[in-house]
């Protein structure tokens, strides 16, 4: 196995040989070419070159692709524990998705529903909407420093990147640049990805202003659509909650995020312990500074969600006054690259700026030639916002699976029998 | 000499007939061009159904900007200062790790 750091997961999905059929429609959806075995032969999954997106799992007409890393007995065993907190930080892609496991239609909000549901279950809430605009709080600041650095000159105080800057929140497209463009790596923007901003807050803040406890005796569950989290999470180096503390003379070691469970994985275990999404009480958790969320976290989900929401604050602090129009059109819709400039009159020193950014989804088609572009130093953007799976995370590799598939925007070719 | 005539023979088909054959041949291709485009509308429909989903929540916010989140901005000042603070890096940024060069 290559490219790993210790005590990360190096496999997250398997192909199950009794099912696999070797029709190739999986190797469509793959943005690695990690997916072994020629047309009709049963297939196998690449560690070294997969980014664990789960596009073949939700897209396979066989069901072949299985997600084998299945937390969620252990998650009911902390629940039951009474001397452990258990926090489920809640990524905005859940809340529209969950409903299909539950027979509600497609694209249906049950946000106060899945409350009432994590609190009938024993979880305390961490909305990761909330970290999302602290997501946008520290890139979109990061950003601004670049961008008043190199494009108006002033002097920085710390180290910067490079532009473009890449959003750095989807972790499949993340391990994609490890593995194959490290020069690209400055581009990445420095922030955490929400889940993890979430897991280093809870067991700091969370854990001393909002549910009084010891960070040690604290379990993070990152509830994600997402498989790419559950590889996500094991990452050495995010246990930066323990070495906070142990500066403050604490010992224990743990990690940020403990385990992550997806929308499909949560489903299973509300219904394991006989809850009912339809039936349960609605809750607000209105008290919980954490269950806290503006527009702008919620649309993280989408692709074009992550820019939508980065340039209302960025045009805020830039101009001193909030965007007339906050839906920002040209980066919504399912359209492969989209691009969008905005001018912005900084309020410092009276400039004009003319902000240019950019929005992909699918790593193969549509991120590959704008990493291009930024190495050969051609690239026209200030930003850009990678999300691995098409239409952003509301169609993530964690959720629901249906028999069609969900994925098939372009690729319709696939089903013709000469492809 | 022996005269050859050929005479074709006819084929009769009354305009019910004609209408009959034609309907049919229409339905078969007008159900099958309906399953086509349906079956690739029906494989898209989730991601618009919950991008929509996602966007009404957005709507219906009555804060719609990062920066206005009152819990959020109450975070920095109790706890970590602001954005890119010397606590705020410690914490919420990270690193990466050039996979090209890991055994």
């Amino acid at each position: 196995m290559k490219g790993y750091q210790i005590q990360e997961l190096s496999k997250v999905i398997q192909i199950d040989r009794k099912k696999c059929k070797g029709c190739d429609s999986c190797k469509e959806f793959c943005p690695t070419n990690a997916i072994d075995g020629k047309y009709g032969t049963v297939h196998s999954i690449n560690n070294d070159k997969c980014v664990f997106c789960g596009q073949c799992l939700v897209n396979c007409p066989f069901a072949a692709p299985t997600d084998v890393i299945d937390p969620v007995d252990q998650v009911i065993q902390k629940l039951k524990n009474k001397q452990i907190t258990v926090v489920a930080a809640i990524a905005p892609a859940v809340r529209v998705a969950i409903g299909e496991e539950f027979g509600m239609e497609p694209g249906r909000l049950v946000t106060e529903k899945l409350y009432g549901a994590m609190k009938e279950a024993g979880f305390k809430i961490f909305d990761v909407n909330f970290a999302a605009d602290h997501t946008i709080m520290e890139e979109g600041s990061e950003l601004l420093a670049k961008i008043r650095h190199y494009l108006l000159g002033e002097k920085v105080e710390h180290h910067l990147g490079v532009l473009p800057q890449f959003t750095s929140c989807c972790p499949a497209w993340v391990r994609y640049v490890e593995l194959n463009y490290p020069q690209i790596i400055p581009n990445l923007s420095s922030a955490k990805s929400p889940m993890m901003m979430a897991g280093s807050l809870a067991k700091t803040y969370g854990a001393t202003d909002v549910w009084h406890v010891n960070p040690e005796d604290m379990y993070v569950v990152g509830v994600m659509p997402c498989t790419a989290k559950k590889f996500e999470s094991s990452r050495a180096e995010f246990d930066s909650a323990a070495e906070y503390w142990k500066k403050q003379g604490k010992t224990a070691s743990y990690p940020d995020v403990d385990t992550t469970l997806t929308t499909r994985d949560l489903a299973r275990l509300f219904k394991k312990l006989n809850i009912n999404l339809n039936t349960v009480y609605d809750f607000k958790d209105s008290d919980n500074p954490l269950a806290q969320y503006s527009g702008a976290g919620t649309i993280f989900a989408n692709t074009g969600g992550v820019m939508e929401a980065a340039l209302r604050t960025a045009y805020f602090i830039i101009t001193g006054s909030e965007l007339q129009t906050l839906e920002l059109t040209p980066v919504r819709g399912l359209k492969g690259i989209k691009e969008a400039s905005v001018t912005m009159k900084d309020i410092k020193t009276g400039k004009e700026l003319i902000v240019k950014v950019a929005v992909v989804y699918g790593i193969k088609e549509n991120a590959v030639p704008l990493i291009e572009q930024v190495i050969a130093g051609t690239s026209p953007y200030h930003f850009i916002e990678v999300m691995n799976c098409p239409g952003g995370c509301v169609n993530g590799g964690g959720q629901p699976i249906h028999a069609m598939g969900t994925s098939w925007l372009d690729k319709w070719k696939v089903m013709l029998p000469w492809n | 000499m022996a005269s050859y005539d050929y005479v074709e023979k006819a084929v009769k088909v009354s305009r019910r007939e004609f209408l009959q054959v034609v309907g049919v041949a229409g339905a078969v291709m007008w159900s099958g061009a309906y399953i086509a485009t349906d079956l690739i509308q029906d494989r898209s429909k989730y991601i618009k159904m919950r991008a929509q989903g996602i966007y009404k929540d957005d709507a219906k916010a009555k804060v719609r900007q990062s920066h206005n989140n009152q819990a959020l901005n109450e975070m920095y000042s109790k706890f970590a200062q602001k954005p890119l603070s010397p606590l705020s890096e410690e914490l919420f940024h990270t690193r990466y790790t050039d996979r090209t060069k890991l055994g």
